[in-house]
């Protein structure tokens, strides 16, 4: 037998325990609605984004009044082609005062941080406990100097092939090639089967230069793509030939049609191409084409198109891979910082990140429910967990550089020669002189 | 003789110190009329001001800055333009905008000359034919931009392209956008199409002012029609044609909004225009101060054309 006095205790203890649990789940729930309550006003964004990926953020920012109903969201929109870091600036030095804004370009929010206009998150960072959703890696991609300023919200593997299925079996080519050799040879079996360019170079404006990236990537690995984006290692480096070289091997082997076909278009228009048309079979593009294929194509991610890695070229690199991503930042004389904060974390929330899953976007929080993600979308997440990872040249150069690289690469593709691909480099050289 | 000198003095005097009574009378009314017709031309001046001097004054004052990005900016003097004229890819827009603005001016004016003067032969008929092709004129660059991409894209879907194929010569099916041999002169043809609306108009606008007794007179002469063109109304034309000419070529100049959205100045730089280089200077790459000085150069070019054209105009005027 247990005395009731012996048990008094114990049940003083579950009740104290129980009636302190009650109350911090009402302190909490309270304290909750409370700060949802006093996060309210105008929250400016600065927003450069179109298209289907627009759609996902205003479902995104739809979601987020909801949960802080006192809060209005104005959009200050930057509408254009190309780069959109000179419309941003243009809005900003022209005197709009926002208090978010969108970016994909690290210099770019070097340039903001240097010129006094960003806000540092790190006491952000703990107060919302981002440490245990996000990952340190992406923690230290949105850091300058060790403070964070950028919150990753989507990331996008840049070394992945988008095709459509019915292309490749058409041809008898039972699966996505895994090796160079195999990818080289896949072209003949395409032409064949009637494709006259089976890979869609997109030239016209700068993503003709994905190919040439994740080349050096696999030629040269992470530490030399560093070296060249701090210019570290010139450019006319027998590295960075090398992965030249290996473009021009596959512009040689017939894969991707006329050059004045590539110069013509953008990276939507040869997508069109190849899921619209069905004239071209192979994209190097980053993870938005997942959207634009079930958006604007309706086409089924798994079913009607796929997505592989990059094939191995057995050169001791094939672990790496080109990624971009987007994140958010915070200006430093935003007029409602409150809610600007709590709108960043509102994109770490399962219900943001889910959205955005659904939408074929990755995202780096862990509340995301990995098994909305398409195969597309799973074949990517994980190559780029996998890998060694290096953000996109182009973004990491500076403006004037990035055009003649560019443009350089154009003439690369016009004559796929060894002997032009020394000028084109030499080229390059003699502006990133100018330039850093 | 000694009369004459000494009125001519007076006179002379009278103009400089308005020592004449007249001329008193007049300087006095002058006087008198000033504070008004400033008051009424305040409002223009303002306007001019904000809207012209003053933007005009800010370029030229950046032009001697180095300003990149966000950065702090750096007085460099004349160093933006040195380093404008050292810079191959701004040479190659010097002769791109030759190209380019003598290439649509001929084609737009030469077009409109001659369908003014077919117009001319029958102006109530040929109404609706001058009405759209002065339409084409009013739309915007951007919109036309979009439907000559539809005329010359690369694939089957491209109506230049399915026609060379209807036709039955696929084999001159091209990527016209792709080639820097081929994308100029489509550039070219894309803005002609737009600029023939207006020659048409102000150089039908000259032959209706011809008198109708010159005309007569050739008819009695018995003239043909051809003859007429030649002798009457190409020369008594010239003024609206020299108009036409001025307005296309510093429309040409100044293009930018068909270039942007056609070719993006490429391929490889082919179709860069200065105005298109100001823009990919200052607003891609963001440096203003660049920019701002090959806008000068472009100023001074508009200037170097207008001004004879515009001395002429008001020549007569006082």
């Amino acid at each position: 037998m247990t005395s009731s006095i012996e048990f008094m205790p114990e049940i003083r203890r579950r009740t104290l325990l129980a009636g302190v649990g009650g109350a911090a789940l009402l302190a909490m729930t309270g304290g909750l609605a409370r700060a949802q309550e006093t996060v309210s006003g105008e929250l400016v964004v600065l927003n450069w984004i179109g298209g289907s990926e627009l759609e996902m953020m205003r479902e995104i920012q739809k979601a987020f009044l909801v949960k802080y109903p006192n809060v209005t969201i104005r959009e200050v929109a930057i509408t254009g082609q190309g780069d959109m870091r000179g419309g941003i600036r243009t809005a900003l030095m022209g005197g709009e005062v926002v208090d978010v804004l969108f970016n994909t370009w690290p210099a770019f929010r070097k340039e903001l941080a240097d010129a006094g206009m960003l806000r540092p998150i790190d006491d952000q960072w703990k107060s919302y406990g981002w440490d245990k959703v996000i990952s340190p890696a992406w923690k230290e991609l949105g850091s300058l100097g060790g403070a964070p300023y950028g919150l990753t919200y989507t990331f996008g593997d840049r070394s992945g092939i988008w095709y459509m299925k019915e292309h490749l079996a058409k041809a008898g080519i039972a699966a996505p090639p895994k090796t160079w050799d195999e990818f080289i040879a896949s072209f003949d079996k395409l032409t064949k089967a009637g494709y006259t360019a089976p890979v869609a170079i997109p030239g016209k404006y700068w993503a003709h230069a994905e190919w040439f990236e994740t080349l050096l990537l696999r030629t040269a690995g992470v530490e030399t793509a560093t070296k060249l984006a701090t210019h570290e290692i010139p450019w006319t480096d027998p590295a960075v030939k090398t992965a030249l070289s290996k473009y021009g091997q596959m512009l040689q082997a017939h894969c991707c049609g006329a050059t004045n076909s590539m110069l013509a278009n953008d990276w939507d228009g040869e997508a069109d191409q190849i899921f619209q048309a069905n004239a071209k079979n192979y994209l190097l593009i980053g993870m938005w084409m997942n959207n634009r294929a079930k958006n604007d194509y309706k086409l089924a991610e798994g079913k009607d198109y796929g997505f592989f890695q990059f094939p191995t070229l057995g050169m001791g690199h094939d672990d790496t891979s080109s990624i971009d991503a987007k994140e958010l930042l915070v200006t430093a004389n935003g007029p409602n910082p409150k809610a600007a904060d709590a709108f960043l974390d509102f994109w770490t929330s399962a219900e943001a990140a889910n959205i955005l899953a659904k939408a074929g976007y990755a995202s780096p929080s862990s509340n995301i429910d990995a098994s909305l993600y398409g195969e597309a979308q799973k074949t990517a997440t994980q190559a780029v967990a996998s890998s060694k990872l290096q953000f996109v040249l182009g973004d990491l150069l500076p403006g004037d550089l990035v055009d003649e690289y560019r443009v350089q690469l154009q003439k690369f593709l016009q004559d796929p020669s060894d002997t032009n691909a020394d000028t084109v480099l030499a080229a390059i050289e003699a502006k990133a002189k100018e330039s850093y | 003789m000694a009369g004459t000198s000494v009125s001519h003095l007076r006179e002379a005097a009278g103009v400089f110190h308005g020592s004449s009574p007249a001329t008193a009378v007049k300087s006095r009314r002058r006087l008198r009329e000033t504070p008004a017709a400033l008051i009424l031309i305040a409002p223009v001046i303002v306007l001019f001001a904000i809207s012209v001097a003053y933007p005009l004054a800010e370029t030229i004052r950046l032009s001697f800055w180095d300003i990149q990005g966000l950065r702090k900016p750096a007085y460099v003097g004349l160093g933006n333009y040195a380093k404008l004229f050292a810079d191959p890819a701004f040479r190659n827009t010097l002769l791109t905008t030759l190209i380019f603005t003598i290439g649509t001016t001929v084609i737009s004016v030469a077009i409109g000359w001659v369908l003014a003067m077919m117009c001319a032969f029958a102006p109530r008929q040929t109404l609706p034919f001058r009405v759209m092709i002065f339409a084409a004129f009013g739309i915007s660059e951007a919109v036309s931009g979009y439907m000559w991409i539809g005329i010359y894209r690369a694939d089957a879907g491209g109506l230049l392209n399915s026609l060379i194929q209807l036709l039955g010569f696929p084999g001159f099916a091209h990527a016209w956008l792709g080639d820097a041999n081929t994308a100029l002169w489509a550039l070219i043809i894309a803005a002609s199409w737009s600029g023939v609306g207006l020659p048409l108009m102000l150089i039908f606008a000259a032959i209706q002012a011809i008198p109708k007794s010159v005309l007569e007179a050739a008819y009695m002469d018995g003239a043909r029609p051809v003859s007429t063109m030649r002798h009457i109304m190409m020369p008594l034309s010239m003024p609206g044609v020299r108009v036409a000419v001025f307005i296309n070529l510093l429309g040409a100049l100044r293009a930018f909004d068909i270039i942007y959205i056609l070719t993006g100045g490429g391929p490889v730089r082919s179709t860069e225009t200065v105005g298109y280089f100001m823009y990919r200077e200052s607003m891609t790459q963001f440096k203003l101060g660049y920019g701002a000085a090959a806008t000068v150069i472009l100023l001074l070019a508009v200037l170097i054309i207008s001004t004879p054209a515009i001395l002429q105009r008001t020549a007569g005027a006082r």
